[in-house]
């Protein structure tokens, strides 16, 4: 059955993107490059958004994980030279870390938490309308109003901070070193600024 | 270079429009602009779902306003994990018995067309002995002499300062107190002796040539009698590289096919032949044994899209020609 835009939209805010700086994490530690790595993440998304339906998705993680691994085996395949280094890399690839972590059982807690930061490093103006829009969840036209700024203001400003907020995501290590991992988060999103 | 975004710009686009989408309600399914940009490239869909998704991770936050957040436990999936992937046989080179005799006449060392050899010397000394080489070891007690007749040879010398170690290959002389190093005469004339040093200090020098004597120390790299003056190169990964054989394997890091197809071919009697020049000088890299042109040759064909013929005799690599 054909599930709908936001259905989707949602699995992935909820049950993928949390899990992405750990994907990225494990992808590095198996020797891939930042470059390759960027584009195995992107293809994963793809796949995803070429999916009808994500119900037959029990685990997030796993899944994300097995989908990056085949990914990015095929590219090591694909490429046009055959490395030193691949045999290690592709069997590096097979040893998928996709169980949770002892974090992972409060998530949810910890997940908030780093909304929360996410937020928080961003710049001020990005900042406040984040808070209002996506904490308060107040329209753009009352985000606007309350802010006494054109809607457009606030639209541009809106993919501004969307703009780091997925840099900040993708840099994250939070997961891998839960505490070095939010220092760097929130350093890199204000590096930015 | 090429005009290909890269993911992260890829990235940055689709913030904007996850934005547009979130501020004005479009439907990504219908809307014409949105419905145009996605075509443009396959992996813009992908990034608007993370973009979006982004979003919706963000609303999560709306808890924090309010009510407390909900715990959950992902359930886990345990991965079958793969046995490592077998590592590459042992040396091919049999170790040969300890020859502890002193011996007045030199002794004759050889090894045939893909014979690879580790000799223990008798003063403790090893030498690795390279495919289709020959050298004759002299141990007198005041001096230990290596002629090194055609080939290459690779030599980890024991300390006696007592008694210096000389390899001698045409009028190139390397001498060694304790050290490493190989020593390789090249097969054409003017190819020179090719002296690689991978512990301690050698000294070199020509015989009948007054220039003076040049120290190289490990990780240098000097060619001597050849058509160009010698200079010392300092390149430790290179020349292990180069020592890939002492374990029976050819690494090969970026040269061009013809070179690797020459490094195989002295090793095997079935000679490995690249038909088409275009190809030759394809680049590659891989890690191969040295008794199995085959492998390479596959691991070629499958990754520069070229076609394998071979019989007894050789190993023909072409281009695929689309039928």
């Amino acid at each position: 059955m054909k599930q709908s835009r936001a259905e989707i939209v949602a699995f992935v805010g909820g049950q993928i993107l949390p899990h992405e700086a750990d994907v990225r994490a494990w992808l590095r530690r198996s020797g891939s490059s930042a470059a390759d790595i960027d584009d195995v993440v992107q293809e994963t998304y793809c796949r995803l958004a070429g999916l009808d339906s994500v119900a037959h998705i029990t685990s997030g993680r796993a899944y994300f994980f097995r989908t990056a691994r085949n990914i990015a085996i095929e590219k090591i395949r694909r490429a046009r030279i055959v490395r030193i280094d691949c045999v290690t890399e592709i069997d590096a690839l097979n040893v998928v870390d996709d169980e949770p972590s002892p974090e992972r059982v409060v998530a949810g807690r910890r997940e908030l938490g780093r909304v929360q930061q996410l937020i928080e490093g961003l710049p001020e103006r990005c900042r406040q309308i984040f808070t209002l829009r996506r904490i308060h969840g107040l329209s753009q036209k009352e985000t606007a109003l309350r802010l006494g700024v054109t809607e457009n203001v606030v639209e541009m400003q809106s993919a501004r901070g969307l703009r780091l907020i997925l840099r900040a995501l993708s840099e994250a290590t939070a997961q891998d070193r839960p505490v070095v991992g939010k220092a760097h988060e929130l350093h890199s999103v204000r590096k930015r600024d | 270079m090429n005009s290909i975004p890269s993911a992260s710009e890829i990235d940055e686009e689709a913030a904007d429009w996850a934005a547009r989408v979130d501020a004005r309600g479009l439907d990504v399914d219908h809307d014409p602009e949105l419905r145009a940009w996605l075509k443009g490239d396959a992996r813009r869909a992908g990034a608007l779902l993370r973009a979006q998704a982004a979003i919706s991770f963000l609303d999560r936050g709306r808890a924090l306003a309010g009510a407390a957040p909900p715990v959950e436990a992902v359930p886990a999936e345990r991965p079958s994990r793969r046995a490592l992937i077998a590592g590459a046989g042992g040396m091919a080179a049999a170790l040969v018995g300890g020859v502890g005799l002193w011996r007045a006449r030199p002794q004759r060392l050889e090894t045939r067309l893909g014979e690879i050899r580790r000799v223990p010397l008798a003063d403790g000394s090893l030498v690795a002995i390279n495919t289709k080489t020959a050298l004759d070891v002299a141990m007198k007690p005041r001096s230990r002499r290596i002629v090194l007749k055609e080939g290459e040879a690779w030599f980890q010398v024991a300390k006696d300062p007592e008694r210096p170690f000389v390899v001698a290959a045409g009028p190139v002389r390397v001498r060694a107190v304790g050290t490493a190093f190989s020593v390789r005469r090249g097969d054409e004339a003017g190819a020179g002796v090719d002296v690689m040093v991978t512990e301690g200090v050698v000294e070199t020098w020509v015989e009948g040539d007054p220039s003076p004597r040049r120290r190289v120390a490990a990780g240098g790299r000097i060619v001597l009698a050849s058509a160009v003056s010698p200079t010392v190169a300092q390149s430790p990964s290179e020349i292990e590289r180069s020592l890939a054989w002492r374990n029976g394997e050819i690494a090969l890091d970026g040269e061009s096919l013809e070179q690797a197809a020459r490094l195989f071919n002295r090793y095997n009697s079935r000679q490995i032949v690249i038909e088409d020049p275009e190809l030759a000088r394809e680049r590659f890299v891989g890690l191969f044994q040295t008794n199995e042109p085959e492998s390479f040759a596959a691991a070629v064909a499958a990754t520069l899209g070229a076609v394998v013929a071979d019989d007894a005799g050789s190993i023909r690599i072409s281009r695929a020609h689309i039928s």
